[in-house]
């Protein structure tokens, strides 16, 4: 079928012939590597780069390194004797190499990240595009989680669903170790009753969601940013998680640690927010920094003297009014407590009574709303003309370099950006869309999630100035598709 | 007046929890007398124990026994997997869980099979009724087939057996028993707890409110009528030497427990072979024909690892490690990084 398309160079290539003229057996499977010496040639790819490639894929299998190394060979000789490239404008040039830099997956970032938290347990359920996290987190274990003797220090279970991962990771955070799970949506949505419980309960949890596409089983090879919502009021009554967003491969790694210090030092739940693309994509990285700072392991009440200093101990009393108790752990003998995820007074004993509950939920809410101050805080890249403002997150990083040079190149100016990296938001953002005449939010997902986040929590006097920018169709944003959204709202604010 | 003290030197108070919710004479505060007896007199450290439940009357319970002992009254079924990863976080603890039918047999029988399945180091105490309390007396998964509660129609669907379940899974311990039992009750209490690895006790534990009638097959009357004694049981602590016990007239034989204590097993009708687990299958199935209920120590093994052994994890509790030990050093960063740059 001929191509109409004005946009594209067009060079017909009799592929199935040419690959069973090189090997009538096998000619199917290598057309693909054909394929590579046809735009290896017109592009003016180095053969000692490809070459170098095979050999690694192969590793020493000689027969098929020979065998597609003769088809890209048949490729390129194609090119050569049948097109002249000089029409064509595209070619590759090599750039110089940073040393310092190299590519990496985000998951395995993650991955390494937990590691360096510390993490004790790994639960998990075997879903697209988490697994590799998992997988990765459990290949470090031999190098760098084992003691002298070679034991571990790191549980591992392959669970039988995703509720029995997130009710792994609340025992092991109530045990006082630090536990994670690596899921994505669906494996999120059942979670959620677990993730209820550790809210309440206030149990420090760790969950890891790489977005896939949803809704339901969705698109599990694509990627999306559909859950951020879901992640951050998941399960049932009033509720609110942190949720650490990273859009880079060191911040793979830095959230990865940093999630357990948060979760320990709220007792709560938190979420690490990644997606197929930032998750298992190769990304480059400037290398991962050691932790600054010593593991922040909370209100941990390790001995009776420190029980002791503690006047009018309660599990869930607000002694120092931040919201935030202090606890003991099972195994310590200190003031134990039936934990539950009933209704509970300060002492942890169950309670209906209205003047309780209400103090509690309130409690819960006041320590969410402490900590917008000293999450990750959004990174800023602002104009000295404040007037058209981008709120983005996550994997829109990658694409948002050449959104801003298509804005500059097609409306004449800049603007300026602020990356969110957490929620619940930083009242930096709020100052930031204070500061703008016109704020867009762009996101990987239909319904503009963080927008409706921020359509909640903002002011009503700033609520009028801010505008959506939602796109998802399963692939990883093209910049030309919210460049387009946000002239459409530009215009639209200027009518 | 002195106050008799147990073999770590406390009083039974160290072992009581708080007043019972429950309907007077149910089941399940038998059950709670039970184990606050044997945890006291087989010298468990109250502090280090867990106790731990999903929901339901039965998972109530942990709060009337053992109060100075940290637990956990999960979320409907899913106590199994939270006490594994507790087991993870602090491999020093003694897990004592209680569930029921609707929490074991329904909503959460994929993770109590899983838990199974893994030999998680824990007692699990199934308190077994048939109904659902709570809701006020649905029939549960467990329910005897032609059995009719106090309101409504006769049952018609196969019940759960859970002990069969555990039999065919490998459970390592596997019991059955009757709340009105008390000495074969607490002998087996003992046994589970002195047991390395998942030992199931599922105890029929007659809902005096909802299921307690003639007609049902589940009430008080019914089982102590009805119940086959495997064997009797005496539970020998392994701080009395066994030479002191009075030897029965009769035939019997011991099981040696992992922490060195003993089960003696003592003959009353056929024997049954604890090891054997076609015996058990049998015992089960031909009770089950008969309208009958089998109680007793039904399969037992001592030789299978257990989940945290499979781990291969450090001695002590992964929650009591240091943070500089769980931390990888910088150097291993350091390493690390020079490798993913080509530079190692």
């Amino acid at each position: 079928m001929p191509v109409e398309r004005d946009d594209c160079i067009v060079i017909g290539v009799p592929m199935t012939k040419m690959a069973r003229g090189l090997n009538p057996k096998l000619g199917r499977m290598i057309a693909n590597m054909m394929y590579v010496g046809l735009l290896a040639e017109i592009l003016g790819l180095d053969q000692g780069k490809l070459t170098k490639a095979l050999a690694q894929q192969f590793k020493g299998k000689a027969r098929a390194i020979e065998l597609n190394l003769e088809a890209i060979n048949l490729g390129r000789a194609f090119i050569s004797e049948n097109v002249d490239i000089s029409d064509i404008p595209f070619r590759i040039e090599a750039r110089d190499v940073d040393d310092d830099v190299f590519l990496i997956e985000g998951n395995e970032a993650v991955a390494l990240g937990s590691h360096y938290g510390g993490v004790g347990l790994l639960s998990w359920y075997p879903i697209t595009p988490s697994s590799s996290l998992a997988e990765a987190l459990i290949a470090y274990i031999p190098e760098i989680r084992v003691d002298e003797n070679g034991d571990h220090l790191c549980a591992v279970i392959q669970a039988e669903d995703e509720l029995a991962a997130a009710g792994m990771v609340v025992g092991g955070g109530w045990a006082g170790s630090r536990a994670t799970t690596a899921t994505s949506g669906p494996g999120s949505s059942l979670m959620s009753e677990c993730i209820g419980l550790a809210y309440f309960a206030e149990i420090p949890s760790v969950i890891w969601d790489i977005n896939r596409t949803g809704p339901s089983t969705g698109l599990p090879t694509r990627t999306q940013q559909g859950d951020l919502t879901m992640l951050y009021e998941a399960s049932h009554g009033d509720t609110a998680h942190p949720v650490l967003i990273p859009g880079n491969m060191e911040e793979c790694f830095e959230f990865g640690w940093k999630a357990f210090d948060i979760a320990e030092r709220l007792q709560t739940l938190v979420f690490g927010f990644s997606d197929l693309d930032l998750g298992m994509n190769r990304w480059a990285c400037k290398g991962f920094e050691y932790p600054e700072t010593p593991m922040d392991r909370g209100k941990v009440l390790r001995t009776q003297a420190e029980l002791d200093a503690i006047e009018n101990y309660g599990r869930y009393r607000d002694v120092d009014g931040d919201g935030i108790p202090y606890r003991t752990l099972p195994g310590s003998g200190l003031d134990p407590i039936l934990y539950r995820g009933t209704g509970h007074d300060e002492d942890g004993i169950y309670s209906e009574k209205p003047e309780v509950y209400q103090a509690l939920m309130m409690r819960l809410k006041r320590k969410m709303d402490n900590c917008r101050t000293w999450l990750p805080q959004p990174v800023l890249r602002e104009e000295d003309e404040k007037e058209v403002g981008i709120i983005y997150f996550g994997s829109m990083e990658n694409s948002i370099q050449e959104i801003d040079d298509i804005l500059e190149d097609e409306i004449g100016r800049k603007v300026s950006q602020c990356r969110v990296r957490s929620l619940p938001l930083s009242p930096v953002v709020e100052q930031f869309i204070r500061d703008h005449e016109t704020v867009i939010v762009l996101e990987i997902n239909r319904d503009g999630q963080l927008y409706g986040i921020l359509r909640r929590e903002l002011p009503n006097d700033l609520i009028g100035r801010v505008h959506s920018a939602a796109y998802s169709d399963g692939l990883p944003p093209r910049a030309r598709h919210y460049s387009e959204l946000i002239k459409g709202v530009l215009k639209e604010v200027a009518e | 007046m002195s106050i008799k003290l147990n073999v770590i030197d406390l009083p039974k108070d160290d072992y009581t929890g708080g007043k019972s919710t429950l309907c007077p004479g149910c089941g399940h505060d038998q059950i709670s007398t039970v184990i606050i007896n044997s945890a006291w007199e087989n010298g468990l450290k109250p502090e280090k124990i867990a106790k731990m439940s999903g929901i339901g009357c039965s998972s109530k319970t942990p709060a009337y026994f053992l109060g100075k002992s940290h637990g956990f009254n999960t979320v409907h079924g899913r106590m199994p997997a939270v006490t594994t990863g507790a087991a993870m976080g602090n491999r020093d603890l003694t897990f004592l869980a209680v569930s029921g039918d609707g929490d074991s047999a329904s909503i959460g029988i994929g993770q109590f099979i899983h838990a199974v399945r893994r030999n998680l180091d824990m007692v699990y105490v199934l308190e077994n009724n048939g109904v659902y309390g709570l809701t006020k007396g649905q029939y549960s998964a467990t329910a005897v087939k032609g059995s009719k509660k106090k309101k409504g129609a006769v049952n018609k669907f196969q019940p759960i057996d859970l002990c069969k379940l555990a039999v065919n899974l490998g459970c390592t311990f596997v019991a059955r028993s009757f709340s009105g039992s008390k000495k074969q009750l607490t002998a087996l209490m003992k046994a589970a707890m002195s047991h390395k690895g998942f030992a199931l006790i599922d105890v029929i534990s007659p809902c005096v409110t909802f299921n307690n009638n003639d007609e049902s097959l589940r009430s008080y009357t019914y089982v102590k009528d009805n119940d086959v004694e495997l064997h009797a049981y005496d539970y020998i602590p392994t701080y009395s030497p066994i030479e002191g016990v009075e030897v029965p007239e009769g035939e019997f034989h011991d099981i040696t427990l992992f922490d060195g204590s003993t089960l003696r097993l003592e003959t009353i009708g056929s024997d049954h072979d604890p090891t054997d687990a076609v015996a058990a299958m049998a015992a089960l199935h031909n009770a089950e024909m008969e309208d009958k209920h089998v109680t007793g120590l039904l399969y037992f093994d001592p030789d299978t690892s257990t989940a945290i052994e499979d781990q291969c994890l450090v001695e002590t509790p992964l929650a009591e490690v240091s943070d500089d030990v769980m931390r990888p050093s910088a150097s291993s960063l350091e390493v690390l990084n020079a490798r993913f740059r080509g530079k190692d």
